[in-house]
């Protein structure tokens, strides 16, 4: 890797941080979607510890499940319809005629995908602390890990749909077409103890479960779910190796 | 104008390549010299685009040779891309990428200073404009910043004008001219035919993959194109007189009338005969006018031959061969 490739990958990584956030997707639905939802959601079921809730305060549990509603929002939405449009619109192949080596835009894709996720992550939990609360970090490595293992699992699977999917409308239905699902029955709908059977086992096969599953767990102290973690690290692991072997530009 | 030197930047022997069952190059042979503008010309389909994305690396050949300032376009693509500078056909920057932004972004250490090239092609007051609020023929001069900004070997531009209006397609051409009056190499790919007419040096006609010809457009204008169009007004008795004394002038080849009109094809040379016949008869019509075919008569009438490529540095002998309805349609604009 030479120095000249280097100060490439910096130059995108810097153009690319400036457009994200002029972005009115990223800005609407990364950033401004998980917070008036978890506000909604948050509120709807008071502050006293439930069963339904594996007996925490609902508010508290929505706020330790909404960090992956941005996860998905940044993964299934944001990533694909970006790098669908780059490729739709020959953006990518400008760039690797003007010899931007092919993993310097795999690289600033992985980098702004998790910049996005903390900047809105960090947003989330300023405005849930004086209306919710933030509930007490039991494992804060746990959640950690689920955090960061699940974020780079995201975004590789939005490099791979824009890579696959061949437009930017097209990227758009379907990650809208994944986002929702993941939403309600993986992060920010109704607990899995209220589920029926049916959604209870969709719920279970999703891969946003396993990421709020992994933060969620560790911070509200109800279980360390190793298992699921380890799950996690396998999708983050296979995601991004088949994400950099299809990030052809 | 620079000299051309006949140091090669590009060198392709026998390129094929195929999109499935579709040959779309065929066993092409081209070189471009230091310091030419060489146009690449022919219809949509005809592989210009295929062609010029081989030389960039962004496809690789079935087979075939080709060497690009010394490098493999594939191979070496790492190495060769900063010695080029590309105007891709069909591209865009991102819509909220501001043109100050798209400098940095593709600046390396051996930039020119950007500010310079956005004020020699017009651009430095839209310095902080977002690409989608530019006007088509602001993007074709800012890709030609960009394309010249890290002091590129060889230019390629490709359908430079392609959807611009006539007044923004002279902005571009002013610039490529630029281009060409400092000596830069330039490749520029185009259906465009004037266009090719105005800032190339040398053309490459190709159909089906292949080279048909190629040469300075004025070459090849009369190897293919090479009669002209005598038109005047007759209002005097005796017409018939005059046709039978026109008919038998050299290179006349066709003297055709319509009402109080005369019109006369033939050679170049037939254009002094005819003068010469009118001025002999002291009746110099006040409306005389010569038509000479362009190069999107000869290219029609090239394609309208035979699917046999010309050989390299040859020309065909297509002196008795009159013009067909294509390139007399061209002679008439």
């Amino acid at each position: 890797m030479s120095a000249l490739s280097t100060s490439t990958a910096t130059r995108l990584i810097r153009t690319e941080f400036r457009l994200t956030f002029r972005d009115p997707l990223v800005l609407t639905f990364v950033l401004v979607f998980p917070i008036v939802t978890m506000l909604i959601i948050g509120g709807s079921f008071g502050t006293t510890p439930d069963p339904s809730f594996e007996g925490v305060n609902p508010s508290h549990w929505y706020v330790a499940s909404y960090l992956t509603v941005v996860v998905a929002a940044t993964g299934l939405v944001m990533m694909p319809v970006h790098l669908a449009s780059y490729r739709e619109r020959g953006v990518l192949r400008r760039f690797a005629v003007a010899g931007f080596p092919r993993w310097s835009f795999a690289i600033a894709q992985l980098v702004i995908g998790i910049v996005t996720i903390v900047v809105a992550g960090v947003l989330l939990l300023l405005v849930a602390a004086p209306v919710y609360g933030i509930p007490a970090v039991h494992d804060v490595w746990r959640v950690v890990a689920g955090l960061t293992l699940g974020a780079i699992g995201f975004v590789s699977i939005g490099v791979l749909l824009g890579t696959l999917l061949p437009s930017a409308r097209a990227a758009q239905a379907v990650g809208l077409l994944l986002f929702f699902p993941s939403f309600l029955l993986g992060a920010g709908g109704p607990p899995p103890q209220v589920m029926g059977s049916a959604l209870r086992a969709v719920s279970d096969f999703l891969p946003l479960t396993w990421v709020t599953t992994s933060i969620r767990q560790p911070w509200l102290g109800i279980g360390t779910p190793t298992g699921t973690l380890v799950e996690v690290a396998a999708l983050a692991v296979v995601a991004t190796v088949v994400a950099v072997r299809r990030s052809a530009l | 104008m620079a000299n051309t030197d006949t140091e090669a930047v590009v060198t392709v022997r026998g390129l094929h390549k195929r999109y499935g069952d579709r040959t779309v190059v065929n066993g092409l042979d081209l070189d471009v010299h230091a310091g030419e503008v060489l146009g690449l010309i022919g219809a949509n389909g005809a592989g210009k685009t295929t062609t010029v994305e081989c030389i960039q690396g962004l496809r690789r050949p079935d087979s075939g040779v080709l060497r690009v300032l010394g490098c493999d376009p594939v191979r070496d693509a790492e190495r060769l891309r900063p010695m080029l500078g590309s105007q891709l056909q069909d591209s865009a920057l991102p819509d909220r990428l501001r043109v100050g932004e798209a400098i940095e972004l593709f600046a390396t250490d051996r930039a020119h200073n950007g500010d310079d090239l956005l004020a020699q092609f017009g651009l430095i007051e839209r310095r902080k404009a977002a690409f989608a609020s530019m006007s088509g023929g602001e993007r074709q001069r800012l890709f030609l910043v960009l394309a010249l900004l890290n002091r590129p070997r060889l230019v390629i531009l490709d359908e430079l004008t392609q959807g611009l209006d006539p007044a923004a397609r002279r902005d571009v051409w002013a610039a490529v001219a630029q281009l060409r009056d400092a000596g830069t190499t330039v490749l520029l790919v185009t259906h465009e035919l004037d266009e090719a007419e105005v800032l190339c040096g040398r053309v490459v006609a190709m159909r089906s993959g292949r080279v048909l010809d190629q040469g300075p457009p004025a070459d090849l204008i009369s190897r293919h194109a090479p009669w002209a169009m005598i038109r005047f007004a007759w209002s005097r008795p005796g017409v018939d007189d005059l046709l039978a004394d026109l008919r038998p002038l050299p290179g006349v080849q066709v003297v055709a009338t319509t009402p109080g009109r005369v019109e006369v094809r033939g050679t170049r040379q037939s254009i002094a005969y005819v003068g010469a016949e009118l001025v002999k008869r002291g009746a110099v019509p006040d409306d005389l006018s010569v038509e000479l075919p362009d190069l999107e008569s000869a290219l029609l009438h090239l394609l309208d031959e035979p699917d046999t490529p010309v050989e390299f540095g040859r020309s065909r002998n297509i002196a008795k061969t009159g013009p067909t309805d294509h390139a007399l349609a061209g002679a008439n604009r």
